[in-house]
């Protein structure tokens, strides 16, 4: 009966005794101060830098448009254009054929072993990018495994497999999103009705005609958009482009970027010019995007009357498609962790092999924990994230409420906290830097820095949880407190924050994993005292220290991973979902 | 008690025009009375609750409980929701997850101002009020273990513990099923004689407002059609709209070149020939009336029979049965009569068959002219 979501007559922060600034709350306005205070100079430095010469100190010279004019003139930025869109085209077809695959197998037949596939998503939320990307170099390298087999099937004397190439970056970074793509996708196909399916068996439609008629072409909004998402994705990537296109030469827009700034002298202009195209790039694909979605949104909610999640009987074909699960789940988590596992326990890495078996040692851990830089690295890594988490998750918390509670001019906190999604991390990384390197207050290459550019960043990502978690409080809960004579600031102690306390904690997991995951921010922010874990393992696979890399590796994934079971635990418990 | 004046709170919609919200309401509510908003979704009943709650801010108008003042536009009053001394149900109950049974039941007397207790005092408190709605056994509960019955009745006891001037209830019997709710129903209006607290319903359920109130206030756009006690409603409608929402009606359109003043009673042209009504409200300026009669206060009768006989002649035709639908305590009749179709519904006493000439009598006194809408 009641209309949702109706402007609601509240006392708490309305300020009715302050000075109202059109009749919007003061919280709403500091608020969004604060927002802006964050987000605005990142935005203006990285416009700046892009039209003003480059000094050597990195201070703003003369106005110039010639960073742009020599990029849009230069062949190689039209090459490398088309390096990112194939390799984002190709990696984002990898991983929806994977996901579909996953998906279908697991929502929709009764395939054994299908909760084994939550295990991926919880380890591939724990992996560091870089970790999980060197696992692949190590199986499809030279010497990996993988040339190995083929060398024996064929007989060759050299590998067959170059994989620092354009389709090596392909495969890495489709299986990279699988898990992503998985998730998204079971929840499509979970919400499909089985009778739609029943009824096409029943007009005489095989399994596999069923799936192609009516399965996919029921997700078929949900996977274009998807394939969009992932799209975007990858064309802002780093991880994969820096360590396996860089060593082949292959050039994306997000290694120029990272050249620019990391050659001598730094180009910052040259730098500021990629990334604002890449800038405008993402924004118009994200705008596109949203629109997908929201049509894919409104197809989902098509289903058929009595809604029944049942599952298709495969029959003994099960055991095929268990086989292929079983294949899957290997590719995506057994294989890379297990390399990585092996490579820890070797002196060197020459390949896996039976003698190499009796080489297993521990040295490479020992060596790690007495190292001190480990010790630096992972408790900077953990400040880093604890801190981005503790201030996002709060924050976007007490902004996600305003805004579902339609406080006056509210939507504006939502707007502003959710913009930084339009930036790619690397473009972010070099806004910050810009901002880091202009600005008197010497943060340039601390810690701090890190945190600041990692909590922008990730704002977008804890105001979806926020707001999921605030949506779920039925206002009815908040009015009755008032009703027995609470006060609105009384209301959102006792009753507010205790309901979202939930929310807040999943929320604050999840920017906490994937602020430690990522490298681009820290790779244009750190200084020496400021290393973490991700920079570790680049560098160390830079300098080819490659088996104490692994063996770091495989402590820091073993945190971490212990820390993304408890995260998706209290996201299921709540009913959160997670993405 | 309550008085709520020229109550006025009007909604905009997205693309700017005017949506819904209440748009002029006056009503008096006495002490002890169960006063009940009725109408359908939309008309302005809930935000008319939510009004008084102080959950809304009105527009315009006066609204104040007792001797104090609770809202008034033209004197910029508006006392916050927390200092007002009502208690509320709400539709989804709003049962805090976090809390236990008690803790539930207790937060009014811990958080609201000025009724400070001891902690034993409270404890004994808490404790008869939810022994008043039978959940005592339930003390030391954590509230997501509760059926939805017993939310209701906790919902309840935490708006009568605080023991407000005023108790509101939105639709509070709409999430549970036909059973509980016949049985909440008598339940609520036991408790709320026993306590004698004021209180005003909201619902769209006539027939929860017929049996639950002491008078009904009916509806619709934003305006109060009719108030009246449930026997008045019912029977004694002064619009076509409360005629038809609530319960069963026959409508005919009619032809009148009169003005009739309340209370009279004059002919009106029919579809169904000349009829004597009875006029409820003034009818003034207005050639089309709408003629409303109740199936259960049609007399029908088999042409050629004895009681078809002793019939008067006025108001009558004469049509055929088309149908018969036997309901066990009543029987349905469908009668065509040129070209409309009349229902009538009697004991099972008639021994009609379908395809039979009958006759019909409409008695004055129950055969109303109307206008469609009063106000």
């Amino acid at each position: 009966m009641t209309t949702p979501n109706r402007s609601v007559n509240n006392g708490l922060f309305s300020g009715a005794r302050l000075k109202n600034l059109f009749g919007i709350s003061p919280i709403v306005v500091v608020l969004a101060s604060i927002l802006l205070v964050l987000i605005a100079p990142a935005v203006i430095f990285l416009f700046q830098s892009s039209l003003h010469e480059t000094q050597f100190d990195g201070s703003f010279g003369d106005f110039t448009v010639q960073y742009y004019v020599d990029l849009l003139t230069s062949d190689q930025f039209l090459t490398n254009l088309i390096n990112a869109t194939i390799y984002a085209v190709g990696s984002a077809a990898v991983a929806i054929s994977i996901g579909v695959l996953l998906a279908w197998i697991v929502e929709r037949t009764n395939t054994p072993g299908g909760g084994w596939v939550l295990i991926i998503s919880i380890i591939s939320l724990g992996i560091p990018s870089v970790l999980y990307t060197i696992s692949f170099l190590m199986l499809l390298g030279k010497v990996g495994p993988a040339n190995e087999i083929l060398m024996w099937i064929t007989g060759a004397e050299d590998p067959l497999l170059n994989v620092y190439s354009l389709w090596g970056m392909i495969i890495i970074e489709g299986i990279e999103f699988a898990p992503l793509s998985y998730l998204l996708l079971s929840s499509v196909f979970r919400s499909n009705d089985a009778s739609f399916e029943e009824a096409s068996m029943m007009s005489g439609a095989g399994i596999l005609q069923t799936f192609r008629n009516i399965t996919l072409r029921l997700a078929q909004p949900a996977i274009l958009a998807l394939l969009i998402l992932i799209f975007i994705r990858a064309f802002e990537s780093f991880e994969t482009p820096a360590l396996v296109g860089l060593p082949g030469n292959v050039s994306v827009i997000t290694t120029d970027i990272y050249e620019s700034i990391d050659e001598v002298p730094a180009n910052y202009g040259q730098a500021g010019a990629f990334s604002v195209v890449l800038l405008f790039i993402v924004g118009a694909l994200l705008i596109w995007y949203n629109r997908l979605s929201r049509n894919a949104e409104r197809f989902q909610t098509i289903t058929g009357k009595g809604f029944r999640p049942r599952v298709m009987d495969l029959g003994k074909w099960r055991w095929l498609t268990g086989a292929i699960l079983a294949l899957l789940f290997m590719i995506i988590i057994g294989f890379p962790i297990g390399i990585v596992l092996w490579v820890s326990m070797v002196p060197y890495y020459d390949g896996v092999s039976l003698e190499a078996l009796k080489l297993f040692t521990l040295d490479n851990y020992r060596t790690v924990f007495n190292s001190r830089s480990f010790h630096d690295s992972i408790g900077n890594t953990v400040i880093m994230g604890a801190a981005a988490a503790s201030v996002v998750a709060p924050f976007t918390a007490l902004c996600a409420w305003l805004t579902v509670r339609r406080y006056k001019g509210a939507w504006i906190l939502d707007q502003l906290a959710t913009s930084p999604l339009i930036f790619p991390a690397i473009v972010m990384g070099v806004a910050f830097l810009q901002v880091f390197l202009n600005l008197p207050f010497g943060l340039y290459g601390t810690l701090l820095s890190i945190i600041l550019a990692s909590m922008v960043r990730y704002l977008p990502y804890g105001m979806r949880y926020s707001y999921a978690g605030i949506l779920q409080i039925h206002t009815e809960l908040e009015e009755a407190s008032s009703m027995s004579g609470a006060r609105q600031t009384t209301t959102f102690l006792r009753i507010v924050m205790p309901l979202v306390a939930p929310a807040m904690v999943t929320c604050w997991l999840f920017v906490f994993l994937v602020s430690v995951k990522a490298v681009s921010i820290p790779i244009l922010l750190a200084g020496p005292k400021s290393q973490v874990v991700a920079i570790t393992l680049f560098d160390m696979w830079e300098n080819g220290i490659t088996n104490e890399l692994a063996a770091m590796g495989v402590t820091w994934t073993g945190f971490m991973t212990i820390i993304s079971l408890i995260f998706y635990m209290l996201a299921k418990r709540y009913g959160l979902s997670v993405r | 008690m309550l008085k709520v004046q020229d109550l006025f709170k009007q909604y905009t919609s997205e693309d700017g025009t005017p949506g819904g919200g209440v748009l002029g309401a006056s009503f008096d509510v006495a002490d002890g009375e169960l006063f009940t908003l009725l109408g359908p979704s939309g008309c302005g009943k809930t935000t008319t609750l939510r009004s008084i709650a102080g959950l809304e801010q009105p527009q315009g108008g006066l609204i104040s409980l007792m001797d104090t003042v609770l809202y008034d536009a033209e004197r910029r009053v508006n006392i916050p929701m927390y200092e007002r001394d009502i208690g509320m149900v709400f539709q989804s109950y709003a049962i805090w997850p976090h809390m236990n049974v008690y803790e539930n039941a207790a937060y009014p007397l811990k958080v609201a101002k000025g009724k400070r207790l001891s902690a034993s005092e409270r404890r004994e408190k808490v404790r008869s009020v939810l022994a008043l709605v039978g959940l005592e056994d339930y003390i030391e509960r954590p509230s997501t273990q509760l059926s939805g019955g017993q939310q209701q009745r906790l919902a309840l006891a935490r708006a009568l513990t605080r023991e407000p001037g005023l108790l509101l209830l939105d639709e509070p019997l709409s999430n549970l099923d036909a059973q509980l709710r016949e049985q909440m129903r008598s339940e609520l209006k036991r408790l709320q004689r026993e306590t004698g607290v004021t209180a005003i319903y909201v619902t769209h359920d006539q027939s929860e407002a017929l049996a639950i109130s002491d008078r009904i206030a009916v509806m619709s756009d934003g305006l109060i059609m009719q108030i009246g006690n449930p026997k008045d409603i019912y029977e004694r409608p002064t619009s076509e709209f409360v005629a038809n929402f609530i319960g069963t009606t026959n409508l005919l359109r009619g032809v009148l070149n009169a003005d009739i003043k309340a209370g009279n009673e004059a002919p009106v042209d029919t579809p169904l020939g000349k009829l004597l009504c009875t006029f409820t409200a003034d009818v003034l300026a207005t050639p089309t009336v709408g003629v409303v009669i109740r199936p259960e206060n049609i007399i029908i009768a088999k042409i050629g029979d004895d009681k078809a006989a002793a019939l008067p002649d006025t108001n009558r035709c004469d049509g055929t049965l088309l149908t018969e639908t036997y309901l066990g305590e009543i029987v349905e009749y469908e009668v065509g009569v040129s070209d409309e179709i009349v229902l009538i519904r009697t004991k099972p006493t008639e021994s009609l068959t379908p395809q039979d000439a009958v006759t019909l009598h409409f008695p004055t006194s129950q055969t109303l002219a109307l206008i469609e809408k009063s106000n």
